[in-house]
């Protein structure tokens, strides 16, 4: 447990500055691309005076640093600020569009986790046979398919041809499971396959390493089982790379969120930056990406702490 | 370096490939047989002898968006990889020799990089900016850049404490003879092998960006925006994403396998310092930090 903590603390001095530099990046946005909330309301033909006078309104005449600490202070106690372009409350339209993203990122990393699991320890275990090489070659080759190929590939097939499931739109869970599952399952298979072949391939090679260590021929020489070897001495010290790839892909599940949203034309994350962005909505467009980050951090340090747990040595590294 | 890549099929495959996709981005938009942006009254047509990849919903013929499209959607790649070449190997291979100030400071940038949720922000970062292919450009190459950082990095470190390079300095040999003479040979390798992925990554984002109208606008066609206008059509035009998408995806895997060669003839060093696109079974390696 303490040893738990540490891992946290540790953990946490690398995140900080992390979310730090991100926030500030974002909040720096607004000063880097000129924008401001007149041209929206106005329109091109707008008098200076009058820019002038809806810049004070949103607080925009004040020194950068004196609106970073304002904005920074409200962002930590959840108030993302107004929309520029309907001066409805982000927070709360953020909120809406999380359950979305949320729910096809977590489909996808369920996918990803089982499927690439599977197929790594299916090939590591049929090492160098034509298993290990049919698995490989699958996984090479939906590594090159970008999320939006899949998306069009999986509409075309499984909705527009054979009708099985919705090509677009979104239905909240509390609308009944089965609807829920029938919308995102498309677009999270389409976001998984990068993370399957990722999870598969590193789990496969950690594996294989491991089996070549001498502690597992000893295993093998004291006449252990083939299962309790591969549960206590091969999996716990070949999956540290893979859960370290799992931590890294979070962010482009969620990122990934753009493009499927935008194929199966859903209100999440996603389609709300790239919206807000082509409108030059500033304020909504920080939102998501404050949002993103936090759940990049966040999952992130979770993925530290069971990793720490599950393979010690990494613990060194992070 | 080249010589020996040529010498593996794999490497003659992804020159092959990368060659005639280099042609493509070169001589396409002349080859064009009409006007990418003209739409006619024949509309959704199947393909035929006139138009051999049919017309979209505008009657545009998709054999010449396609062709005219190649050059903004391989040169965006290139860009995109040369960009984070230079944002990300400079300070890969002064943060070991700076002082421990901007090693932190690199350091942490990298992570933050690495940590932020990559398509969202190249989306939205672009679009406040101005959403011209410049901007994209700008923000997809920055973003990616850390992959090179930490690859300079590694390998720098590795140099800066052989003893070769010890006996060098001890010898009276500046900093920048040093970087010079030993570093840059081995910072080489894994570079070459770096750039040919952050390629393939880059042409996938830039076709990603252009799908979703980001960068390039319509009615400017690119590789991403024919698929994207293929979309709408899916029930009439089922096997219209086929073409574009096989372009796309030879593409990006002649670039993987281009890093493959690469890493194969320039042999252990390289292979130790980055993520394996390929399987080894005797390395457990770390996972590529970018990818889309």
């Amino acid at each position: 447990m303490r040893r738990a903590l540490s891992i946290l603390a540790h953990s946490v001095a690398i995140f900080v500055p992390v979310f730090l530099v991100a926030t500030f990046v974002t909040f720096a946005l607004r000063a880097l691309s000129g924008l401001s909330p007149a041209s929206l309301q106005l329109g091109e033909s707008a008098t200076p005076e009058a820019i002038a006078q809806i810049e004070r309104q949103w607080g925009l005449d004040r020194p950068f640093l004196t609106q970073y600490l304002d904005w920074f202070g409200d962002m930590v106690t959840g108030d993302l600020g107004k929309s520029w372009y309907n001066g409805a409350d982000i927070s709360r339209l953020l909120v809406e569009g999380a359950a979305i993203s949320l729910s096809v990122a977590g489909l996808a990393l369920l996918i990803g986790v089982v499927f690439g699991f599977g197929f790594g320890v299916l090939a590591a275990l049929r090492r160098t046979t034509w298993v290990d090489r049919a698995i490989t070659g699958f996984m090479t080759f939906i590594s090159v398919m970008p999320s939006f190929v899949v998306g069009i590939a999986l509409v075309g097939v499984f909705a527009v041809g054979l009708g099985w499931f919705p090509s677009a739109g979104y239905s909240p869970a509390e609308r009944g499971l089965g609807t829920w599952l029938a919308h995102i399952t498309l677009p999270a298979i389409a976001l998984s396959f990068d993370t399957v072949s990722d999870v598969a391939r590193q789990l496969r090679a950690g594996l294989v390493a491991a089996y070549r260590e001498n502690y597992v021929t000893g295993a093998v020489v004291r006449g252990l089982g083939p299962r309790r070897i591969f549960f206590r001495h091969v999996l716990r010290n070949g999956v540290g790379p893979a859960l370290a790839v799992l931590g890294l892909k979070f962010p482009n599940l969620l990122g990934g969120a753009v493009v499927t949203e935008a194929i199966f034309g859903m209100a999440g994350f996603g389609q709300f930056a790239a919206n807000s962005a082509q409108r030059g909505d500033v304020p909504a467009v920080q939102g998501v990406l404050v949002v993103s980050v936090v759940l990049v951090v966040v999952f992130n340090l979770i993925v530290n702490v069971v990793l720490a747990r599950v393979a010690p040595a990494s613990a060194r590294g992070v | 370096m080249i010589r020996r890549v040529l010498r593996l099929t794999t490497g003659r495959i992804a020159f092959g490939i990368l060659a005639a996709i280099a042609f493509l981005a070169a001589f396409g938009p002349l080859l064009a047989p009409y006007d990418p942006l003209e739409g006619t009254t024949d509309i959704l047509a199947n393909p035929s002898g006139a138009h051999p990849l049919g017309t979209d919903y505008l009657g545009r013929d998709v054999l010449s968006r396609l062709l005219d499209g190649s050059r903004v959607s391989v040169l965006g790649a290139v860009q995109v990889a040369l960009l984070a070449l230079v944002v990300g190997v400079v300070p890969g291979i002064l943060s070991v020799y700076f002082g421990r100030a901007f090693e932190w400071v690199t350091l942490r940038l990298a992570d933050t990089l690495i940590a932020l949720p990559f398509l969202v922000f190249a989306v939205a970062v672009t679009a406040l900016l101005g959403n011209g292919i410049p901007q994209a450009m700008f923000v997809v190459g920055v973003m990616v850049s850390p992959l090179f950082y930490r690859v300079a990095r590694a390998a720098t470190l590795s140099v800066a404490r052989s003893q070769y390079v010890e006996a060098a300095i001890v010898a009276g040999a500046s900093v920048g003879w040093v970087v010079r003479r030993h570093v840059w040979v081995k910072v080489l390798p894994p570079i070459a092998v770096a750039l040919a992925n952050t390629t393939g990554v880059g042409f996938v984002v830039v076709s990603s960006l252009t799908f979703l109208g980001i960068g390039v606008q319509p009615p400017a066609p690119t590789w991403g925006g024919v698929l994207a206008a293929d979309l709408g059509y899916l029930s009439f035009q089922p096997w219209a994403p086929l073409v574009p998408t096989a372009l796309i995806m030879a593409t990006v895997w002649a670039c993987n396998l281009l890093a493959d060669a690469i890493r194969d003839v320039t042999g252990e060093a390289g292979r130790a310092l980055l993520n394996t696109r390929k399987l080894d079974p005797g390395k457990v390696t770390n996972g590529s930090p970018v990818a889309p």
